[in-house]
Formats: structure tokens, sequence, C-alpha cells
């Protein structure tokens, strides 16, 4: 995806890893094309079910000796509690302060002098947990997520603790700063309905204050169960090593009786909206547009991951050519589908969402009659087939990044998501050709349904919505 | 232009152990052991050099069919000489088209090879770079040469990047980690390029395509430039690739070598956030560059204190105190200088306090060797970070491009975590004391000075005149 604005995540922060700047490469079967250099590419993916219910999926790759541990759990903020905005996410912190053989911090020291990082991140759908290691220390990582799924062991003090370092995050990512929220935290709030995809998933501080110490023992106890979780090995490992070590540890950890995911659904939109929302402290306006995305999975699912590619990815895109090159509004437009993650790793209602900051004398109004010019050009007529192969060949590039990318984190990221959601991680290996499969009549008919001005969502940022009210306030 | 610490970007910090280990209770289990290492070895590299004194260098790396690229032009705002971010204005304009081909055509090519390309300026480095899928290398590598080479600088896309520029700046300016940043900069090297980093908005918008031509033909040139290959690659056809692309250049001027005078000196610079829920904090100083020997353990020292999740001073401000949610000490560096310092964004009522609590963690290092078990937990995980380091095109690519720049010895890399695993206590301790010297560090605060002066006042290591 795009990034314009620094893509603030929801996370346990501070981990490190040093010029991070490319995707790592894999070890994996290839096919060759007639270039000569291989052009397909597979993913080995293991999958197996324990008998209380944790999901495992195991993907060797040999490239280098290093092992990803990543335990996905199937909570994500989405379905936290009304009374407690950001609750998902500061439970998130909790996981890092203790659990049965393992006091505060000793969990981060243990990766640590294991030559490892790790972190966690809490996202639409899921909480993650992952390190990334020498491969020889994976017994040892698993011997520990282990544990803090068994359960946890802390105290007010910790809680207390963590109270403040979430709503310092908070602070640092959002009240402190700059376009902070934005689009990614407040556009779901004002283009969904439902509470559960329309709420302040960072939380109100309020509600982080809120917080007790059985709120935190009812939500491990509710969600962190092995029937409600996967973990994903990737890398420089024994797959029957790693499951016969995987069944060690996990194997007595009781399942519990999770409940069914509440209607997260959203109402079909049908009416423009557009919102204002004031940020006193930038300096220039920001705009920003979303649609609703169709439903996961489905033919049209797969023309809006094309359609993103041929309107937002790259700099050959649409809207980039018409609102950077040819008009000069911005220095970029950034987005795409789930700002917080990417096409495939959530579950529900998403938005395909666009942004960019802009100069004050350039009326909103002005970018989205370009923006409309591009996007109506897209549901009446047909893409030509070069733009389309172009979109399929970018597609293809970014899959592979998200497969080799962040010493492969990404494809453990995959492979979970796909475990998670739709039981199915091999799934990972048929995404290309569900990408063929889209025509040029599928992205106009797609391009025509969700690409509706009825199903879209405008959002102004501004710093002060009535400068000269304000201004003449100030004279008084 | 610079890049600033941001804090939620993954940053490099090489981390370590944190406090002592906390006694387990009695009826704790142990971790199983980790098996032996696995055997490293750093990928193979290749070099190559023309004769009008290019060098490259290519790097055979993984399965994925990808394959990065970067031409890295030793020329950044250090050429500019007071034309502020003029090095940053070729940039742009070197992605707005060549005499060949239009920047849609570019865009386009480069969409059709999978792919994506950027040119990032550096204060000492210009990097045009690219990304593609691996049976289009050569001509990624061509591309590149022909931005790198024949740029059109048309002046009917200069306004629009100026505005593009004066909007970016403006931006910078609204954010407290920037604005903390141009202070401890500008307090430490000046007015040269590595302290002075923000241009004025007049200046930016003097700024002519004719002045991005005049700079480009000034400074980028072959004996500048260095081209880095790591992927999957036919290694002859990138080899013809280089040799056609960039064969017949001109071997152009030498490296600038402008290196700024730094004196660790005890200041105080404040800036006014009103309002602020939090104060954004910079405590650092000058410290010896990449290329000295005490560098290596300095990174160590660095990793304990507070260059990680579990060193001193996050465990600390963060795990112990909550005043912070993403605090780091990192040692930045540019050729032949280098800053420690602590970076935090606080809650404004415990600005005083986060301050007194990080000065406490160095002297306490000064004071006291750390404890063994400690240290040892620090040299495994920069070695854990070495390795995964050299495991991806961009970071390998990193990795050559930084001991380029700095001039550091071909075996830098083979000898890193031999170097790492040689530090004792006592050296760690002796590096804070002779690099940190808490008298000369420099302070800046930017946040609310109504709520923070009077906090700021009862600090011991505050003198007399720092608040006027």
């Amino acid at each position: 995806m795009r990034t314009l604005l620094r893509g603030a995540a929801l996370s346990v922060s501070l981990f490190f890893v040093a010029a991070c700047s490319g995707p790592a490469d894999t070890t994996a079967t290839t096919t060759t094309e007639k270039t000569g250099v291989p052009a397909g590419f597979s993913v080995p993916v293991e999958y197996h079910t324990l008998d209380n219910g944790l999901k495992v999926v195991i993907s060797e790759d040999h490239t280098a000796p290093i092992a990803t541990v990543a335990v996905y759990y199937n909570i994500g903020f989405r379905i936290e509690p009304r009374n407690r905005t950001g609750f998902a996410h500061l439970f998130e912190h909790m996981m890092f302060q203790g659990s049965e053989n393992l006091g505060k911090m000793e969990f981060v020291k243990l990766i640590q002098r294991n030559g490892g990082v790790l972190n966690g991140s809490t996202r639409f759908d899921f909480t993650n947990y992952f390190e990334i290691v020498p491969a020889n220390t994976l017994e040892t990582m698993l011997w520990a997520e282990a544990d803090r799924m068994s359960g946890l062991d802390i105290t007010q003090a910790n809680l207390t603790n963590q109270q403040g370092v979430v709503k310092n995050e908070v602070r640092v990512n959002v009240l402190n700063q700059p376009y902070g929220g934005f689009p990614w935290l407040w556009m779901p709030q004002y283009a969904n309905v439902n509470w559960y995809n329309a709420h302040n998933f960072y939380g109100e501080l309020d509600d982080l204050d809120a917080a007790t110490l059985d709120d935190v023992q009812d939500f491990f106890d509710t969600y962190y169960a092995p029937n409600n979780a996967v973990v994903v090995v990737t890398g420089d490992v024994d797959p029957a090593q790693t499951l016969a070590w995987i069944k060690k540890y996990f194997g007595d950890i009781p399942s519990a009786d999770v409940p069914p995911i509440p209607d997260i659904s959203e109402p079909k939109q049908t009416e423009e909206k557009i919102a204002v929302r004031e940020d006193p402290l930038i300096n220039r306006p920001a705009l920003a547009f979303s649609y609703h995305m169709p439903e996961r999975n489905t033919p049209e699912y797969y023309a809006m991951g094309l359609i993103d590619q041929i309107l937002l990815q790259g700099d050959d895109a649409l809207l980039v050519q018409k609102l950077v090159q040819e008009k000069g509004y911005t220095a970029e437009v950034s987005g795409g589908i789930n700002l917080l993650g990417n096409m495939f790793n959530y579950n529900g209602p998403m938005l395909w969402t666009a942004s960019l900051i802009h100069d004050a004398d350039v009326d909103p109004e002005a970018i989205m009659t370009a923006t409309n010019e591009v996007i109506e050009k897209l549901r009446t007529e047909p893409v030509d087939q070069e733009t389309l192969d172009r979109a399929l060949v970018k597609m293809r590039s970014s899959l592979y990044d998200t497969l080799g990318g962040f010493y492969g984190f990404g494809r453990a990221d995959l492979l979970a998501a796909f475990a998670l959601f739709d039981d199915n991680p091999a799934r990972i290996n048929e995404l290309e050709a569900e990408f063929r499969e889209v025509t040029p009549a599928l992205i106009q008919k797609t391009a025509q349904e969700y690409l509706r001005p009825t199903n879209r969502t405008v959002l102004k940022l501004v710093q002060d919505q009535n400068p000269e009210a304000a201004s003449s306030e100030k004279g008084e | 232009m610079k890049t600033f610490n941001s804090p939620f970007r993954l940053i490099v910090l090489l981390a370590g152990l944190g406090l002592a280990q906390a006694a387990t209770a009695a009826t704790a289990a142990e971790p199983p052991e980790p098996a032996p290492p696995k055997p490293f070895t750093l990928p193979e590299t290749m070099e190559m050099q023309l004769d009008n004194g290019l060098e490259a260098t290519l790097v055979p790396y993984g399965s994925l069919p990808k394959v990065t690229v970067q031409v890295a032009v030793r020329t950044g705002n250090l050429n500019e000489g007071e034309k502020r971010w003029l090095a940053d204005f070729t940039s742009a304009l070197l992605q707005e088209g060549t005499v060949n081909r239009s920047a849609q055509e570019i865009a386009g090519a480069v969409a059709a090879m999978g792919g994506e390309i950027f040119v990032s300026t550096g204060v000492d480095e210009t990097v045009i770079g690219g990304d593609v899928l691996a049976e289009f290398a050569p001509d990624l590598i061509k591309l590149l040469a022909e931005i790198t080479r024949s740029p059109a600088f048309p002046e009917s896309e200069a306004e629009r990047i100026r505005g593009d520029l004066l909007r970016q700046l403006d931006v910078m300016q609204s954010q407290p980690q920037a604005t903390a940043q141009e202070a401890f900069s500008e307090s430490t090297y000046g007015k040269h390029p590595y302290g002075d980093i923000f241009p004025s908005a007049e200046q930016l918008q003097g700024y002519t395509a004719a002045d991005a031509r005049e700079f480009h033909e000034q400074e980028f040139g072959a004996k500048r430039t260095h081209v880095y290959v790591a992927g999957v690659f036919d290694e002859a056809a990138v080899r013809e690739a280089i040799r056609e692309a960039f064969g017949d250049w001109k071997p152009g001027p030498e490296v600038l070598v402008n290196v700024p005078e730094s004196t660790p000196e005890h200041r105080v610079i404040l800036v006014d956030r009103p309002g602020a829920p939090q104060s954004t904090l910079i405590l650092g100083l000058p410290v010896v560059d990449p290329s000295h020997p005490d560098f290596v353990p300095l990174q160590v020292m660095n990793a304990l204190l507070g260059g990680s999740f579990g060193s001193r001073i996050t465990s600390n401000i963060r795990e112990d105190k909550g005043y912070t949610y993403s605090p780091r000490s990192t040692l930045q560096d540019n050729y032949r200088v280098a800053t420690w310092a602590e970076y935090a964004d606080v809650t404004t009522a415990h600005t005083a306090d986060s301050i007194h609590e990080i000065l406490k963690e160095i002297q306490r290092l000064q004071k006291e060797p750390p404890p063994e078990a400690e240290l040892d937990g620090i040299k495994n995980y920069l070695s854990g970070v070495f390795v995964l380091q050299n495991s991806s095109r961009g970071s390998i690519i990193g990795q050559l491009r930084n001991i380029e720049l700095h001039g550091l010895s071909e075996d830098y890399l083979s000898t890193l975590v031999q170097r790492i695993n040689a530090v004792t206590p006592e050296t760690v301790s002796a590096m804070a004391r002779e690099y940190l010297p808490i008298d000369d560090l420099t302070l800046v605060v930017v946040g609310d000075l109504e709520t923070v002066k009077p906090q700021l006042q009862e600090l011991d290591w505050i003198r007399e005149g720092d608040l006027k």
C-alpha cells in the first residue's frame, strides 16, 4: 500500500530491525517461464489441527537460518466490549506483562537474549504476537508462546503501568500528532454505522482508564483459547520436529467455549456521506475518500484488488496520474484496501480508501471532480487488456513482496489469516489464479456497484472549521 | 532531506537484554535451551569497476523472483551549499521524465516490470532505485541509468514540485519530532548542511529547473556512483546492462568531503508547543563516527542503555513508570560525524521526571559495569539482528552502502560479530563515561513550556540561565 502518512500501528512497539527496507527472499518451489528466470512461486504449506482445536501451519524456507513464530488469536478490536473502547489493544500490551513462568519483561528479555525481535499488534479481526529469531532457538520461542497462552500472571501495578503506556501511545500517534488519526482511525468511524466497525478502536482515554484486572482476566478466558488461535512457524525449520514441539507445549492447554462473532455486517450504503473533522495541529488540509468493499473472496473482491492496482498503486496508477502529475494537487495519493494491513488479513466489512494532503487554496470539490472523472470512466467503459495486464503484474509483484517481506513475517501473516478466517492456509498459493480470472467486464461491473458515489464517504480534514468565527472569538 | 527518527517506523536500534533479571518464582519452569546455532555465511558479493570510475556490487540472493537495484550517488544536501533542499528539488525533478521518455511513459514501463522506482535524497547520498520482477533486472538497470544520467528537467513541472516541497516543509514543521530534530541538529552542527535541515519557504520558491539542471551537471558522475544489484538475476545480463548503461558516462567530480566541527556542550533548547499533551525530548551529543574503533563498543553500550525494548532506559521510563510509549536511544551518523541521543515523547506532567530517570541510567552505567549476563544478552541480540540484516535484499544493500559511505574495511561485516563479542562489561561502562559525559549533553524539549519550565527548574542538571 502506498503510505504518505505514518502508518500508525496499534502495537506494543519497540521492536527493531535494522535497515528493514526490503523484503526478505525465500526459498520455495519455483517454476521457470520462458525468460529463464523463475516466474511462478509456490509456498510449502503444512496444516494441522490439534485435539484442543489449535490450528498449526508450518512453512519451510531455508534461505536464511531464521524462523518466524506467529500466534494469531481470533479477536480483533472490532468486537471488543462496548464500554471498553481500545480494550483489545490494551489487552495486547498485557500479554507482555507476565505469564505463569515468565515475569514482567522476562518474555521480552528471553527473545532478545536469543537474538530475536518481537512484536504484537491489534487489528480489525485478530491480535497477533510474533518473534523473528535465529532458527536454532525455535523450541524456546514455542515454549514461551505456549506459556502465555496457558495463563497470565499480572498485577494491578502492571495494568496501571500499561494504561499509562497506551495513553502515551495514543498521544504520540494521535493527540499530539498532526494528521495522526487521519484517515486510518477516523474514516471507519464516519463510513460505518455498525458500532463494531465504527467505534474508536484506539480507545477513549476514559475507557482505557476504566479497565480493571477482572476485565483482563475475562477477556483472556473468553478469547485466548487454543481453539480460537493459530500458531504459524515459517523459516529454516524441520516441519516434523516443529509439529512435535507444538504438540508438546500447546497440546495440553484446554480449549474454551468461545462466543460466536456478533453481527458485524454493514448495511448497504445508499447515500454519499461527507464529513468534516478538525485537527488544530495541521498546517495544510487533507482529504480522504472511502468505498465499502465487496464481500471477501467473491469475484468482485478480487476485481477490487486489481482496481486498487489500476487506480492507486504505483506511479502509473490513474488517480496518481490525475491528481499528482496532471493537476498537481498533491505530491502523493496514499491508500488501499485495509489501511491496517492488506486485502487478505481481515474478515468482515472493509473500506478501500485514498487520501492526500493538499493546499488550502485548492477546493476539495475540485479534487473530487477530478477523482470522479477517473472513477466514472472505470464505471462506464471496460478497461483495456493492457491496463488489466499491468495491474496483474503489479499484483503479482506485490504478492511476492508480501510473501517474502519482513524476514518471512509477511508469509506467516497470510498463512495465519487464511487459517483463522478460511480454515485453508493453502489459499496462499491460489491467489494469483483468482486474480487471473478477473475480466474487463468484471472490473466494470464491480466499479459500477462498488465505486458508486452513494457507496462513498468523503472526509475533509481542516485546521479550523470556522476560521473567521474562531479568530473573532480570540479577539474578544 | 534528512530522515527523521520516526518512532513508529521500524527503527534501527541494536538492542538487548534489559535490567537485571527478576527472580522467577521457585516453581517456575525454565525455558528449553536453544539448539546450537546454525551456520551463517554472509551472502557472497561480486564487484565490478568501469573505466570511468563507476563501481558496482552484485549480490545473488534468495529464490523469490524479484530483484532490487540501487544507483547510489555520493551527492545530497551536503553538496547544496546554502541552497537548502536544492538536492531534494533536483531529485523530485529527476522523476519528471528523461530526454527520451515522459514521466508517464516511465511509470508505465516500471509498472509493466511489476515494480516501483524511487529517488531518495539523503544528506550524503542520493539513491535512484527500484524493485522489479526478476526477469526485468537488465531493463531496470537501463531505466535507472537513463533517469540518473539524462533527466529532462522540464520547467513545466517545476512549479508543481516547488508546491509539493513547500507542502512537505509545512507538514514537517507541524510535527513536534521534526521540530525537535531540527533544533538538535542545528545545535550540534550549526549552519552546516548536517545541522541546517529546513529551507525557508522563500528559498524553495526560488528554485528553477535550470538550478536543478546545474546541480545535476556539477554533482552527478560515475566517480561518485556505486550500483547495487541484489536478488534473483542473470549475472551475465546484469553485468552487460551495467556496462552498456553506464560505461560512457562522464567520470565527473570526486566525492566532496566537508566535515563539520561538532563539540559536546551543555545546551538547553526549549520550543513552545502550547497545550501539548506530551513533551518531545532529545537528550544527546556528538560522539565518534563509524570509522572509529570505539564505534562498535559504543553500539553495544547504546543497545544496553536505551536501544531496545529490554534496555535500561526503556525498562525504566516505559515499563516501570509508564511516562512514554516509544523511547529509544540511537546512534545517527553522517560522513565522519555521529551523535548519540535518547528520544522520547513523554507525558507533559512527567517531563522533568523523565529527564531525571534518563540521566540516572546514564550515570549508573558510568559507575557500574553491567552484569555479565545482561551484556551477554545484548551480544546475542546484536548477533541475531546481524543475521536479519543480511537476510533481505534491501537490508543487504543498506549494509553495503553504509560500508562504502564510511569507507570501512572490507572485512567489516565478516568480523563484526567477533568485535561485538569482544566487548567487556568494563568497556561498556568506559564507553558511557568517555562519550556520554552528562555535563556536556544537549537537551531539546518541544512542549507546553508553561507547564514544563517550572518542572525543569527543579532538576539539578539544569543550570542558571538555561531557562531564560
